[in-house]
């Protein structure tokens, strides 16, 4: 069991900087999760940590252990690649033994241990195959017995689910939240898919060119951003943001007003979930809000919901509506905006706007 | 329709027939003529002779005659050649592959540019014709005493083909993925025991195929060899070259005719032993992950 620690991590190649003055520390036992577009310097920090990759300044300590200097052998970490890195000349039995042959671990052990990880993971029954027989799931599969036989300090996970088919990733991904349960040893999980993020993690890190963007629970990145970035990142849709200004409570565009934020003034953005906003209320006088009329854009039947979509001065803006809900494009309805619903950033920076509302 | 496609089928094997004979012929002409006295098989009445060997019948009274294999292998010691070909070659495979494995699996693991650097000038050295090494270098090996040796040839055959291998060897370890370096890595392996316990199997097709072309380079020079080796220390091509260069002795056409055959044979067997390995290699889509 281990804690992992960076410490003012960056990595550069010429001029370009992949990961931007990081510290992070990750508890133990603790499952977090990378999570960020592709470039954001997430896959650079996890190689790192493992020793795949050459820091070009900082220090990486595995409880407390710096270990800046130590090959990735000697790290103790076990780690799961987004093509799976089997053995293509071994059998599943041999590829799940490799790490506990290579580090001379009791023999006698060996056939317990493998078959253990194996059925951990429902591989008992293809242990003779070779990986190119073997299903893309299968194959993952193999290579998280591989990681989980010999129970490292930590795990390293780098986009493990991303050449998945979309229902063996849901799969893959439960089996993977429960295997952490099983066995509680730190975790670090990179991905660029919000949904493996808020699903698995205990708590996110949101990576942005090299640079923390935010740290916090899935809920707490998801109810409260802490930026532009993060907003409009996490969820499904992102967050609905529109850029105005406030000027004696009131935010205003060029097309739109809307009452009630007790803020200085100045530019800012305002950002709320789909799920928050309502169309066509009919008895919500009581909740303090604002409405607009506007064209629907669009209509999206989603199944459990129907997603409609409007042009709010030059924003894309998303509303869930219940699955019954009916509209012709072009049609004008009338939105509601809560207030209380309401995050805002402020444009030029794009930070939070803190206490608020 | 059917009948288009049968007419298709007869050109298509007919044009296979006529390119197996046109490949073959030759050399099933001088295995069978190599059991043949020189009046025979240099026949100047008539070249059915090779064949039918009328001369071969009155002159040793069998249909075939081993005369000109005894002649290479023993009078003229022809095995020595083979046996200083066994050397080189062994030699040269051995080396150019093992510097050419480590090579090649650096060069396409590097991150740095210099690496495209350094396959760009061995492109550049194996385009180059091979005498040029030699012509350069004949005096100071004169000079320094290092002429006629076996080692001087085998150096110079390595540096010859090393380009060619690191070339190849290179694009063998580039089609592997690095993922699979990194996971044995990360699994407890050192960099050189990544190499050894998981590239290097994978590898196998790639290595048996460079190592062929190598030894067909080494096994088949006739430039570099016939000029730094002495008579002494021939190996088998020069050696041979020879036999045909004191042709108007009686006999030793056939001591050519007969080594030539001999000196075949181990390609045949060799190709014919390891063609899976080179089938796969060629096609390199096989060492993929």
């Amino acid at each position: 069991m281990a804690s992992i620690t960076l410490k003012n991590l960056s990595k550069r190649w010429g001029g370009f900087v992949a990961v931007d003055n990081l510290s992070l520390k990750i508890r133990d036992k603790e499952f977090l999760v990378l999570l960020g577009p592709s470039g954001c310097g997430k896959t650079t920090t996890m190689r790192i940590i493992a020793g795949l990759e050459q820091e070009t300044s900082g220090d990486v300590y595995i409880d407390n252990i710096k270990v800046n200097k130590l090959e990735p052998k000697d790290r103790d970490v076990a780690m799961v690649f987004q093509s799976y890195g089997l053995y293509p000349n071994m059998n599943v039995y041999e590829n799940i033994r490799f790490p506990l042959k290579i580090r001379k671990t009791d023999p006698k052990t060996h056939d317990r241990r493998v078959k253990h990880a194996a059925e951990m993971v429902e591989l008992l029954e293809y242990l003779h195959r070779k990986p190119s027989e073997l299903s893309g799931g299968q194959k993952q599969r193999v290579a998280l017995a591989r990681a989980i036989v010999r129970e490292p300090n930590v795990f390293l996970m780098d986009e493990p689910l991303s050449n998945l088919d979309a229902k063996l990733r849901v799969s893959t991904r439960a089996q993977i939240k429960h295997l952490h349960h099983e066995m509680q040893v730190t975790t670090l999980y990179v991905t660029h898919d919000q949904i493996e993020a808020m699903t698995l993690a205990d708590r996110v890190v949101v990576l942005n060119r090299g640079v923390i963007q935010q740290i916090g629970t899935p809920s707490e990145i998801y109810d409260k951003p802490q930026n532009l970035f993060v907003a409009g990142f996490i969820g499904n849709p992102a967050m609905n943001l529109i850029s105005g200004k406030i000027k004696n409570n009131k935010f205003e565009t060029e097309t739109i007003s809307l009452n009630g934020f007790r803020t200085n003034d100045g530019n800012v953005t305002i950002g709320f979930r789909a799920e928050d906003a309502i169309i066509q209320p009919n008895k919500t006088r009581a909740v303090k809000s604002n409405k607009i009329s506007v064209p629907v854009y669009s209509i999206e039947l989603l199944g459990d919901s129907t997603m409609v979509s409007f042009q709010i001065s030059g924003s894309l803006i998303s509303i869930k509506a219940a699955k019954e809900y009916s509209a012709k494009i072009g049609d004008v309805v009338t939105i509601c905006i809560p207030i209380s619903a309401c995050h805002l950033f402020d444009s030029d920076t794009g930070n939070r706007i803190k206490d608020t509302l | 329709m059917n009948k288009k496609n049968s007419w298709l089928n007869i050109l298509s094997l007919s044009f296979i027939l006529l390119w197996v004979i046109l490949a073959s012929v030759p050399f099933l002409w001088t295995l069978w003529g190599s059991f043949k006295v020189e009046s025979d098989f240099f026949s100047k009445q008539d070249w059915r002779n090779a064949i039918f060997g009328v001369r071969t019948i009155i002159e040793t009274g069998g249909m075939f005659t081993t005369n000109g294999y005894e002649g290479a292998w023993i009078k003229e010691e022809f095995w020595r050649a083979a046996l200083n070909t066994g050397i080189v070659t062994l030699s040269v495979v051995t080396i150019s592959l093992t510097l050419g494995t480590l090579g090649g699996y650096a060069l396409a693991r590097s991150g740095f540019r210099y690496a495209f650097w350094i396959l760009i000038a061995a492109l550049i050295f194996r385009a180059m014709p091979h005498i040029t090494l030699v012509s350069g270098y004949l005096l100071p090996f004169f000079e320094l005493g290092l002429w006629g040796h076996l080692s001087t040839t085998i150096i110079v055959l390595v540096a010859i083909n090393q380009p060619f291998t690191l070339w190849m060897l290179h694009s063998f370890f580039s089609t592997i993925p690095k993922d699979l370096d990194e996971s044995a890595m990360v699994d407890g392996c050192t960099r050189f025991e990544a190499f050894r316990h998981v590239i290097i199997p994978v590898m196998w097709p790639g290595v048996i195929t460079t190592g062929l072309f190598s030894f067909l380079l080494a096994y088949n020079d006739f430039a570099i060899t016939a000029l730094l080796l002495t008579e002494a220390n021939q190996t088998m091509v020069p050696k041979i070259a020879s036999f045909l260069g004191s042709a108007q002795e009686q006999g030793n056409v056939m001591f050519a005719v007969a080594a030539v055959v001999s000196a075949t044979v181990p390609l045949f067997m060799l190709v014919m032993f390891f063609q899976r390995q080179i089938v796969s290699g060629l096609t390199a889509g096989a060492v993929k992950g």
